[in-house]
């Protein structure tokens, strides 16, 4: 087990070096002559490291504030909105994959997911927004276009309200890669030889269910946690953009569109960095539940 | 002295599914301490009566006749009663029965707790007992690993155990020895029948191939096609005077009167020389052993790997194709010293060399039947089209699968047609040394008896070098006529195989060849 | 003895489906012109706002434009951006990934931990990105090479698996080659799934342009794309639903309809 952890861990920090040398090329853009050709870029992506190393992450072309300053400002608003995004996914993703992973009903459920799970989450929060304008009487604005904070911990009525439709909005997105995630694993494992065999050697069906299939599903939920994050971070962005709210991949949007590519370059790396860090967790908390892993 | 309690009584029994017949018209009793081996092919009907008689057949299974336990009074067999008696099922650890994830010993202790209604400490405790009457299974403590960690015998053992453990009367065993050793299968039936004798129980051994059964000497049906084609004890079947599918299953069990002519081994050139070859990891810093293996294996002669899983055959066979680094010694192939050759060019010697083996994942399963036997061609002699289609049918004609579907993929083809389609690619191949090994593995006694005629007409033939990998004397004795006997990565015994079989020197040959049951 | 007939599973008439309505989603565009009463982005066509009528099957938007007719449009725009983006993910990341498996161990290895980081950047951002360093124009593309890392580490690890399989082990033990056996990937993983996998990438693109369409990096007006008609519709949605809905029905039906041709039991993510 520890060797394993050991080299997951190397893997992640590989990643996470390789991920700093992409958001210092990007950094790179910001500066002067960096367009001009190849070794000027060479050069800027250089000038951009040797600055990383000293932790000097440029500045913003539009705010002149410092660029890890503006992203950090920003940041919490997005990891909340993932954070409590993932929680809401684990709620309804667990039940549905599970109920549709395991056992017969996996092959019928299949298409009626599909249907579900077609409609891109900008689509599906909008819908959101306009059942709960519209049947539940909530105040919504769609239309403000200024950027306003979230209350990640409501303290009344108004405040959860406008943090429920952001949150859903993430956490359906999550719910929807979590079950997928689940219901892959239940597939891998229903063509298995052993769940015949052990029920023919005097388990029961609730005995396999629980004892054996079970840890399957999980270890696979697992296994796709960087899927879920991936899901989780684009799903952010999108929730920002139509709830009008100033997070941190509002602040990647908006920067990309106006070329403040020193801002841009923070995110990115903080992104990849959350995906790289869910994917080691999950592959490290799987492997105990692998037949090559360690203890039983 | 009373007469043994009668545990089953199956009278008429039929099985039918999906509107197919599986079984008819099969009756049996069988008493206390009987062993009885059901022998068939997968089409045979077996498996729907092991299927019925261990009760895991579904609603689907359409069910005439009837059915008898103990002393009580036979009922419908449609009706699915519980036995009064206690039926425990043994599966084979080729069936991958075990969860691969979860450990040995928490699933047999389990499956124990749940057939006993016990406590789990209780069903770990009969387990231990029940394992300790086992000399050469794991040892209880070992048993906290997963199935991967284990080999077939020890699983075998653990399952045995577990089976035993459950005191039964009535022991259904399906092809539980399958894929295991002579010497294992041998080792595995003793035991058996040495607690059949201390509890007492009634045995059905489903079985495909014959080996299991001439251990067992109790009585047998012959089911084909779901009908019982004979029935009697094993001596009488194995006699010569039975039916004729039956003599055609026993040719399968061989002989060593089968053995073909010995044939000169200092005919032809050499195409292998072996000088020194120590089969340790170059890596492996021990003592030298004083001399390391030595042997010359000329164009068409043959020559058997005999020894048990572990022992260094397949380790062997990798050094004479130059695919693996060893510690030390010189393997010369058709003239060419593998030390000296890169990677890229000991695999264009290599392509001359042709594989035939009992691994069901030998073939590639995405890939077509033609294509399957196409690609050695395609790859290697760049032939036009019509040419390459000329030399597959012939070769697809002389297996017997030239009216298959060609664009079936190779991963819905039976054990039995994959081994046969490695022999098609081999035959298109025109290879100079054919490495087969373990080529009945898994196989019933009639694709057995097939598959050892199509590799003598296919050595007659094409006339390459044999190298045969195998833990069977019979199998080696039948396609080779030189052998090494190996033990622990070492040679323990070499020489003509008739030779060795009359006057065996080493103690490991003496019991691989008492293994073979000749 | 003849095999039994075996009639279709449930999710082989879906797939059928899948591609009927794919085919008839390729009718729809190339006729678009002709079956939409307007011709793109005409506005004033009716009144503003307008509430689905007889007349105005789908309504009309703040222009006065037929959404009928312009849903037709930009049905059209998005599944001509994203066709070439649904090749671009196959060739740039599955067909890729075949290859760089068989390659000499550095650069698989390399060309593998790229595409992995690239893989660990949602894919929208990926795309956001892509068309910020170059033009608009090129959304399509962008979109297929930001689902393209995750093709290609999908396909990289199959073909490494079946590197490691016995088959292939025996398949070297007779000298068979390594561009031979990536001869086998291309033809059983690649050529021989190319329908479904191509019908997988479309949704996945699908997903992905519209999205970054909707945030203004997509369709470039007078063209308008069906995620920027809905982010266009954005403003009014609460009181308008019909100027978002009829556009978002459309997407839906193409990703659906991709995702049944594609077969269902694995979704796709983006």
């Amino acid at each position: 087990m520890l060797r394993f952890v050991a080299r997951e861990a190397g893997r992640l920090a590989l990643g996470l070096i390789g991920a700093a040398l992409l958001a210092a090329a990007i950094a790179g853009l910001a500066l002067p002559h960096a367009e001009d050709g190849l070794f000027s870029f060479l050069f800027a992506w250089g000038r951009t490291l040797d600055a990383f190393v000293s932790l000097d992450f440029g500045r913003s072309a539009i705010s002149g504030e410092g660029a890890f300053a503006d992203v950090w400002q920003r940041l919490p608003l997005t990891l909340g909105l993932v954070g409590e995004g993932f929680a809401i996914a684990l709620v309804v993703g667990i039940p549905v994959g599970l109920l549709f992973g395991a056992g017969p009903a996996r092959r019928a459920a299949s298409p009626i997911i599909q249907i579900v799970s077609a409609a891109p989450i900008f689509c599906a929060g909008l819908a959101l927004a306009w059942a709960v304008a519209n049947l539940l009487g909530w105040p919504v604005t769609l239309d403000s276009g200024i950027k306003s904070d979230l209350a990640l911990w409501p303290r009344d009525p108004a405040q959860l309200q406008a943090l429920l439709l952001p949150v859903l909005t993430v956490g359906l997105a999550g719910a929807a890669a979590a079950q997928l995630a689940l219901r892959r694993a239940g597939a891998e494992a229903s063509g298995e030889a052993w769940r015949v065999e052990l029920r023919r050697l005097g388990l029961t069906a609730w005995d396999i269910e629980t004892g054996h299939v079970m840890p399957r599903l999980i270890a696979g939920l697992l296994a796709g946690l960087g899927e879920v994050m991936l899901a989780l971070l684009s799903a952010a962005a999108v929730a920002e953009w139509v709830f009008n709210y100033a997070g941190a991949a509002d602040l990647f949007v908006k920067s990309v569109a106006l070329h403040d590519w020193a801002v841009v370059a923070p995110v990115l790396f903080a992104f990849a960095a959350l995906t790289l860090i869910a994917e080691f967790v999950g592959r490290v908390a799987a492997h105990p539940l692998s037949d090559r892993g360690g203890a039983p | 002295m009373s007469e043994p309690r009668t545990i089953l009584t199956v009278s008429e029994l039929g099985v039918e599914r999906a509107g197919a017949n599986e079984l008819s018209g099969l009756s049996f009793s069988l008493a206390a301490g009987e062993s009885l081996t059901v022998l068939g092919d997968a089409s045979s009907g077996k498996d729907a009566l092991i299927r019925v008689l261990a009760g895991h057949g579904g609603r689907d299974d359409v069910l005439t006749g009837t059915i008898g336990y103990g002393d009580g009074a036979a009922l419908p067999a449609a009706k699915r009663a519980k036995p009064p008696v206690r039926m425990v099922y043994l599966a084979g650890a080729a069936a991958s029965p075990l969860n691969p994830h979860a450990s040995v010993l928490s699933q047999l202790t389990q499956i124990l707790a749940r057939r006993l209604d016990t406590p789990r400490s209780s069903a770990r405790e009969e387990l231990r007992i029940a394992l300790e009457r086992f000399p050469d299974a794991p040892v209880f403590a070992d048993l906290d690993r997963k199935p991967g960690a284990f080999t077939a015998p020890e699983l075998t053992w653990a399952l045995m155990a577990t089976a035993i453990a459950q005191a039964p009367d009535l022991l259904i065993a399906d092809h539980a020895f399958a894929d295991l050793s002579p010497a294992a299968i041998k080792a595995a039936v003793e035991a058996l029948r040495a607690e059949q004798r201390r509890i007492g129980f009634a045995l059905i051994y489903g079985a495909r191939g014959l080996k299991t059964a001439s251990y067992l000497r109790g009585r047998m049906i012959v089911l084909r096609q779901g009908r019982v084609v004979e029935e009697g004890s094993f001596d009488k079947l194995a006699s010569g005077q039975s039916h004729a599918y039956t003599r055609t299953l026993f040719k399968s069990l061989t002989k060593p009167t089968d053995a073909a002519a010995p044939r000169s081994a200092t005919r032809g050139e050499p195409l292998l020389q072996v000088q020194g070859l120590d089969l340790r990891s170059p890596k492996d810093k021990g003592p030298k052993p004083r001399d390391g293996i030595s042997f010359e294996l000329r164009r068409g002669a043959s020559l058997a790997l005999i020894g048990e899983e572990g022992s260094g055959r397949r380790a062997l066979v990798r050094a004479l194709l130059g695919m693996e680094r060893f510690a030390g010694g010189r393997v010369v192939m058709d003239q060419v010293d593998l030390s000296i050759l890169s990677a890229a060019m000991s695999s264009r010697l290599r392509r001359r060399i042709a594989f035939i083996t009992g691994a069901d994942d030998a073939l590639d399963p995405r890939m077509t039947l033609w294509d399957t036997v196409d690609e050695p061609l395609r790859a290697h002699l760049h032939l036009p089209r019509d040419l390459i289609a000329g030399h597959r049918e012939t070769a697809l004609k002389r297996v017997g699968l030239a009216s298959y579907d060609g664009r079936q993929p190779v991963a819905e083809l039976s054990p039995y047609d994959k081994r046969r389609l490695q022999i098609a690619r081999a035959i298109v191949g025109a290879p100079f040394l054919a490495v087969i090994d373990e080529p009945l593995r898994g196989l019933d006694a009639f694709a057995q008896s097939i598959m050892i005629e199509l590799l003598e007409d296919f050595r007659r033939q094409e006339g390459p070098a044999f190298v045969v990998i195998t833990a069977d004397v019979g199998v080696a004795q039948v396609l080779a006529e030189d052998a090494l006997f190996l033990k622990d990565r070492k040679v323990v015994e070499r020489g003509a195989l008739r030779e060795i079989l009359k006057n065996p020197k080493d103690e490991e040959t003496r019991r691989l060849i008492d293994a073979a049951n000749l | 003895m003849t095999a039994p007939r075996v009639a279709p599973s449930l999710h082989g008439v879906l797939r059928i489906i899948g591609w009927v309505g794919l085919g008839l989603i390729a009718v729809a565009v190339s006729l678009s012109d002709f079956l939409a009463t307007a011709p793109a982005d005409a506005t004033a066509v009716g009144p503003l706002l307008a509430a689905p009528t007889e007349v105005f099957r789908f309504g009309t938007d703040i222009l006065g434009r037929d959404m009928f007719s312009e849903t037709l449009h930009g049905l059209a725009d998005t599944i001509r951006s994203a066709l070439p983006g649904a090749l671009t993910t196959l060739f740039a990341g599955a067909l890729f990934g075949f290859v760089a498996a068989r390659m000499p161990r550095p650069f698989a290895l390399g060309l593998r931990g790229f595409m992995g980081i690239m893989a660990a950047i949602p894919a929208l951002l990926l795309a956001i990105l892509m068309i910020g360093l170059t033009a608009r124009g090129w959304a399509g593309i962008a979109a297929g090479l930001s689902a393209a890392p995750i093709a290609f580490v999908r396909a990289f690890e199959r073909a490494q698996r079946q590197e490691r399989a016995p088959h292939s082990a025996y398949a070297r033990a007779t000298g068979i080659s390594a561009g031979t056996l990536m001869r086998r990937d291309l033809v059983y993983e690649f050529t021989d799934t190319f329908l479904s996998s191509a019908a997988r990438a479309l949704a996945a693109v699908t997903i992905v342009l519209s999205t970054v369409s909707f945030l203004g990096f997509g369709a470039v007006p007078p063209h308008r794309d069906l995620g920027l008609m809905i982010a266009a519709a954005k403003p009014y949605l609460l009181h308008a639903w019909w100027t978002a809905a009829f556009p978002a029905a459309a997407l839906v039906v193409v990703i659906l309809f991709a995702r049944l041709a594609a077969g269902l039991d694995e979704g796709e993510r983006a």
